[in-house]
């Protein structure tokens, strides 16, 4: 007679087994596409980084252990590049934040045609991004933009500097001082992406508890100190993600660049150069795959190293 | 907890090795007939399916073949060369892979790095030519040319200038050159005489000052230069005496100043503005912007097109050849061919060197002389067919325009050309924009090109 207990535990595990196999067929088209499009490519290109290959199978891998890395520290055009890509981190990001927690507040209140605002202010985030670089691009043209135009009718400015030299309109993304240059692509950028966080930041507004608020009412708080007490605090979970999120689509950014500012033969100059252009046309125009893989390895582990210090940040802030 | 951790790193596994195995079987052949097919009545027996028809002994094999090219919908060529060649070797049939054309090169080259199925591949440039080259990705074709009897003279030498120690990897089927087109009606509406076939640079400059007109919306531009690199610096190699890969630019400082002056004269519009604004050439020229515009013949059957639909304004129009330095012949020009080569990789090898030699020989150029593009052999006969086309220009200048007495490649060959290319696009928009002063912009030509030249 067959012990029971052991029939009923074999039949526990067929069944847990069976589960494992539902679990894992659910996750396995997300897990191979992950594997073959991202995890294999990724220690492709690790190992590429210290290799020299013009990318034709014709041509052999020739291990050069880290000379790639040695070659970029005297690189001009990768610090150039990664210069203005922090430049533009450090512009977008707390502007981006400030724009979309504004507006999030502001679209949090009781306010006539909230939704069709929402909705305006979510629309450039959906919209696409070929199209509306084309329309800021003409907005923003240095002579026949009407930007500089409405600017040259209450100024009086020139459009074009004066030969003996002077004050004259900002040329946007053809001028000639990067600082201008960068600030023209950070605007477009918060006015394109600032609508995606506010929806965010409104799910973050609307999971705090109204009793805090009702609380510091009793208290006689005043609505600064309101904000500054309770709604901050209790957003700073989501402000974490917003700031991980926005650092490190920043530190990837490449079609905003592209579609601002480069012209018919698609390059980008010293003024506009970002890293992950240097590290595509490193690869695809130069050839030089290896190169770029080193220069792809920076970028992974200034993301990595940005992303480990936000981990640590927000466990301390939000425990 | 070993057991279960066990369990799933097995499972992942199995499914990764699964999902491969999966495709690998159903692209498996399927060599023997499946069972049923055994199962069916005699009587379909004794019909001979469609698909198992013998060839006859000496009929050639079908063979179809897959050639890379870009915006085939909207270039009419490609389909009026394998129309033509299927018409006379219907054995041949022919699969185009549209890569597009922003993105050509590199689309090109991830393909042939994956081993895609490619037989004949058009090469869109010379830097994209040097890259496939140090590639591996391009058929050498000297011993063929020779064995084929194709004669090196018929391409004006432009084949030489293709050549690689000795070797040449693809045949030039298209050769534009550089040109001026001009709108009668503003020269004629300014009173001033229309450009002629022997002008110097200064001339040209003098005759666009004249015909510049108007203000705000109504502003006419006496010359026009596109966003490209090429409309800019190759004025500065017209002389014969520099070349663009040569790694010192001192020389393009006179032409510089000479467009920048232009530009900020209003004679030509302000390069931010075309490249903020995104204006295309064609544009510039159909709206009557520009009375004139340095561009090269492949543009000649877009605006023939583009008036008879009448998206064209320019409807009274002309060409005349590039203008010259002084002391240098008039018809002195820059060209660009576009050429056709075989994947080595190609199982069809024999079928693709005959395409190729098709099109790129007499009979293929009289197809592209057809439609108004230029091909890379030229004849009388070929010049005529394009200047008989419904829509060319009748004046006399227009027609002897066509014809050319130098010509230099936009970008000579080098093995570094893509390279080179990317570092003199970088300076010439900062000096265009004003980022950097000429001098500055000299200076990182020189530094960058150098670099790659040392390597």
């Amino acid at each position: 007679m067959p012990d029971p207990s052991k029939i009923l535990k074999a039949g526990a595990n067929r069944r847990k087994i069976k589960d494992h196999i539902v679990a894992y067929s659910f996750t396995a088209p997300n897990f191979i596409g992950f594997g073959v499009f991202t995890l294999i490519p990724l220690a492709f290109a690790f190992i590429l980084a210290f290799y020299s290959w013009n990318g034709s199978p014709n041509q052999e891998m020739q291990f050069i252990a880290f000379d790639n890395f040695v070659k970029l520290m005297g690189d001009a055009k990768f610090w150039r590049a990664l210069w203005n890509t922090v430049l533009y981190t450090l512009g977008t990001v707390p502007l981006t934040m400030a724009a979309a927690l504004g507006l999030a507040i502001l679209l949090n209140q009781k306010v006539r045609g909230r939704n069709f605002f929402r909705s305006v202010a979510f629309f450039p985030y959906v919209a696409s991004l070929v199209a509306v670089a084309a329309v800021w691009n003409y907005l923003f043209s240095p002579t026949v933009g009407p930007i500089n135009n409405l600017l040259h009718s209450i100024t009086g400015l020139p459009f074009k500097p004066p030969a003996g030299g002077g004050m004259s309109l900002p040329r946007w993304a053809a001028d000639p001082n990067p600082y201008v240059v960068m600030f023209t692509v950070v605007f477009f950028s918060v006015w394109k992406n600032m609508g995606y966080y506010m929806v965010i930041y409104l799910a973050g507004l609307q999971g705090i508890s109204q009793d805090l608020y009702e609380a510091a009412d009793i208290d006689g708080a005043s609505k600064w100190q309101k904000f500054w007490k309770i709604t901050l605090p209790q957003l700073s979970p989501t402000t974490f993600f917003v700031l991980m999120i926005l650092v490190i689509n920043s530190f990837k950014v490449y079609d905003i660049f592209i579609n601002i500012f480069a012209g018919a033969d698609n390059q980008l100059t010293d003024n506009s150069r970002v890293l992950v252009y240097q590290i595509y046309n490193t690869a695809f125009r130069d050839l030089k795959f290896g190169y770029s893989s080193a220069m792809a390895m920076v970028l992974f582990v200034i993301v990595l190293g940005i992303t480990l210090i936000q981990f640590q940040g927000e466990k301390k802030f939000t425990a | 907890m070993k057991a279960k951790k066990l369990i799933s790193l097995a499972l992942g596994a199995l499914m990764c090795v699964g999902a491969f195995t999966a495709c690998g079987d159903s692209a498996a052949p399927t060599a023997t007939p499946p069972a049923a097919a055994t199962t069916e009545p005699a009587s379909n027996a004794t019909e001979p399916p469609a698909a198992t028809v013998e060839p006859t002994p000496d009929a050639p094999e079908p063979v179809q073949l897959s050639w890379a090219v870009w915006d085939y919908d909207t270039t009419p060529y490609y389909k009026a060369l394998t129309d033509a060649y299927s018409a006379i070797h219907p054995e041949v049939t022919f699969n185009p892979v549209d890569l597009g054309s922003q993105d050509y090169q590199n689309m090109l080259t991830t393909q042939l790095s994956g081993g895609a199925d490619l037989d004949v591949i058009t090469v869109k440039d010379i830097p994209g030519y040097a890259n496939l080259v140090n590639q591996g990705f391009l058929e050498p074709l000297a011993g063929y040319i020779s064995s084929a009897g194709i004669d090196p003279a018929a391409y004006g030498g432009t084949l030489e200038q293709i050549t690689v120690d000795g070797e040449v990897y693809a045949i030039p089927f298209r050769s534009d050159h550089w040109v001026i087109f001009y709108n009668k009606a503003l020269f004629d509406a300014a009173g001033v005489p229309y450009p002629t076939n022997d002008m110097t640079i200064a001339q040209y400059d003098e005759l666009a000052a004249q015909v510049t007109s108007g203000d705000g919306e109504s502003k006419v531009y006496g010359e026009h230069f596109h966003t490209w690199r090429s409309t800019r610096q190759l004025w500065a190699v017209l002389d014969g005496q520099n070349t663009i890969v040569q790694g010192a630019y001192e020389f393009m400082k006179p032409t510089y100043e000479r467009i920048l002056k232009l530009m900020d004269d209003g004679v030509a519009m302000d390069y931010a503005t075309v490249k903020t604004t995104g204006l295309h050439y064609s544009a510039a020229f159909y709206n009557q912007q520009a009375a004139m515009l340095n561009m090269g013949s492949w543009f000649i059957p877009t605006q023939i097109d583009k008036v008879a639909t009448g998206e064209s304004l320019a409807t009274e129009w002309g060409i005349v050849k590039y203008p010259h330095p002084e002391g240098v012949a008039a018809g002195t020009t820059l060209g660009t061919i576009t050429s056709a080569g075989v994947n080595p990789a190609s199982s069809k090898r024999e079928a693709a060197l005959d395409f190729v030699k098709f099109i790129s020989g007499a009979e293929g150029a009289l197809v592209l002389a057809g439609l108004g593009q230029f091909p890379a052999v030229k004849t009388d006969e070929v010049a005529d067919t394009i200047a008989s086309i419904d829509g060319f220009p009748t004046d006399d200048n227009s027609k002897e325009a066509l014809k050319t007495t130098k010509v230099y490649l936009e970008m000579p060959l080098d093995k570094n050309s893509a390279a080179i290319e990317t570092v003199l696009n970088e300076a010439d928009d900062a000096i265009m924009t004003g980022s950097i002063t000429v001098d500055e912009g000299i200076e990182q030509m020189n530094t960058g090109v150098q670099e790659i030249l040392a390597q």
